[in-house]
């Protein structure tokens, strides 16, 4: 019996040190006992948004981290209180969605100073040496190739209008600008009204009514994102004049993707939100497991996205 | 006087750290008007240092168009991995080549050029027209994305470097430009993806020249 028990006792430490050796080799492989990944968005309130802070958490998680997803509501505030939750929570990097350029900078820096990483999606902050990583829409160049096919699907002369994202955002200036660096060099294109719409849907709707009374003879609506192209469209609709009045977005969201291919919107900007995301949960990973060079801004490209190629594109980026 | 002298003691104090740590700086408006204009970044002031600090000293760094030509000719992504240059995560790159080719058409936006030995077709089209993109900013490699803090700078830049192209290349080379004759050229060709035809390349010319 006492050889037995012996023999048995032998067995059960064998088998013990055999599990601390895979659990040991296992851990080599995965990140320390669920580490956490904060990410922060801008807002929730635009399905673009939903879809770039779901894809982060979404690759963050599989890669074996806990992630959660904060709200900012565009405003820097709010921003300013999930930095200073993240902070103390003891995450371990941000997957980061400003809500404003030079506003969002302060933020960066609080966690920078308490060690943690910090790597901006989409939209960037004004500063080259406090985020870890920026991966970018480059808005400016997507807008110069809309401006261009704005040239030749609208024509070189007629009335139009712009309507503004928000107007601390740099992205919001690139897109215009972009826009205007084409557009402007016709003369005869005149803008007869530019006005922001808080990259929002409603007051895209709202925004482009009032326009629309006061400027009945505008042949085109160049939005800078697709929330307010939306929004524009169903100010035509309710106007009668859908098939009258040229629609351009910016972003790439599924619903204008559908609206090109039905032929009722004229483009828009694939912005690829699930490239950005992936890949910043990637750096963020690679940062956690040791990697400290990375390039601080790195620009993804935004291809136009028009009715003759719109078969590639759906899903938020490219079939 | 004993119940002043504390008194005393603290308006000296105060005056000194005041003096000391001024709440508040007096400056002329003219004054900070300037330091306010210097402080902004000028593309236009950037590009023309730039274009002739740095992009003409580095047109020897250009790829030979016939060299480049064959090559893509030969095969396309052996030629972009060997010759061409991307910015982040983009299916479009640039090729930054000189050379000299015959002029085989001119047309209101672009001239027309055969470069390979023995070619009578359009092989190279330098780009006359208003010019978009960032075929000169990027092409060369000179300019960092990263060296940028806003990256309206950054994009304010090709803006700039077009208008100089425009306004400086461009005329020259409509002028020289005539059926049959030869022209030497540097530029910078942007090409939007693979799908992108080649024929001709066209390319945002830097520098031209007759030969």
């Amino acid at each position: 019996m006492k050889t037995y028990f012996n023999k048995l006792t032998c067995a059960v430490a064998l088998a013990m040190v055999s599990m601390f050796i895979a659990a040991s080799a296992f851990a080599a492989d995965q990140p320390s006992a669920k580490q956490k990944i904060a990410v922060v968005i801008s807002t929730l309130n635009n399905p673009w948004f939903v879809v770039l802070g779901e894809t982060a958490k979404a690759r963050a998680i599989e890669l074996g981290y806990d992630a959660t997803i904060f709200d900012s509501q565009n405003d820097t505030a709010k921003e300013a209180s999930h930095f200073e939750n993240v902070i103390a929570g003891g995450y371990k990097a941000i997957l980061f969605n400003p809500t404003d350029a030079n506003g969002s900078v302060a933020n960066v820096k609080k966690a920078k100073a308490a060690g943690l990483p910090v790597f901006c999606i989409d939209r960037e902050i004004n500063s080259t040496n406090d985020a870890t990583a920026q991966m970018l829409s480059d808005s400016y160049s997507g807008c110069v190739a809309l401006g261009q096919y704005f040239v030749k699907v609208v024509g070189k002369e007629g009335k139009y209008a712009e309507l503004l994202g928000i107007v601390g955002d740099n992205n919001t200036w690139n897109r215009s600008k972009g826009f205007h660096s084409v557009v402007d060099r016709y003369t005869n294109l005149v803008m007869v009204a530019q006005q922001s719409a808080d990259f929002d849907r409603a007051k895209g709707l709202e925004v482009f009514e009032s326009i629309l009374q006061k400027n009945p003879d505008v042949k085109a609506v160049f939005c800078g994102n697709d929330s307010m192209a939306m929004g524009a469209y169903q100010a035509l609709v309710s106007a009668g004049k859908a098939d009258k009045v040229k629609v351009f977005g910016f972003d790439g969201a599924d619903d204008v993707v559908k609206l090109i291919a039905d032929g009722k919107i004229t483009a828009t900007g694939m912005q690829f939100p699930k490239t950005m995301a992936r890949n910043a949960a990637e750096f963020a990973d690679e940062y956690i497991k040791g990697k400290r060079d990375f390039q601080q801004k790195i620009p993804v490209k935004v291809e136009l996205v028009t009715k003759e190629n719109v078969s590639k594109y759906g899903d938020y980026g490219k079939k | 006087m004993k119940r002043l002298f504390p008194w005393l003691i603290l308006i000296v104090a105060t005056a000194g750290i005041c003096w000391r740590f001024p709440l508040f700086h007096v400056v002329s408006l003219k004054r900070a008007t300037e330091e306010k204009a210097a402080a902004t970044f000028n593309p236009a002031t950037f590009a023309e240092k730039f274009w002739s600090e740095k992009l003409l000293k580095s047109l020897d760094q250009a790829a030979k168009a016939d060299e480049l030509l064959s090559a893509i000719q030969a095969n396309p992504a052996e030629a972009k991995k060997k010759f061409s240059r991307s910015v982040g995560v983009s299916e479009s790159y640039t090729y930054f080549v000189s050379g000299k080719g015959r002029v085989v058409t001119v047309s209101e936006d672009e001239i027309a050029l055969a470069v390979t030995a023995g070619a009578t077709n359009a092989e190279v089209a330098l780009q006359t027209g208003l010019l978009f993109g960032n075929a000169v900013r990027d092409g060369t490699g000179l300019l960092n994305v990263n060296d940028y803090p806003n990256s309206q700078d950054f994009n304010a830049i090709s803006e700039a470097l077009n208008q100089l192209v425009e306004t400086r290349v461009q005329p020259k080379l409509r002028e020289v430009a005539k059926a049959g004759a030869t022209i030497r050229f540097v530029g910078c060709a942007e090409v939007n993806d693979e799908s992108t035809d080649l024929k001709p390349l066209k390319v945002v010319p830097i520098q031209t020249g007759t030969n």
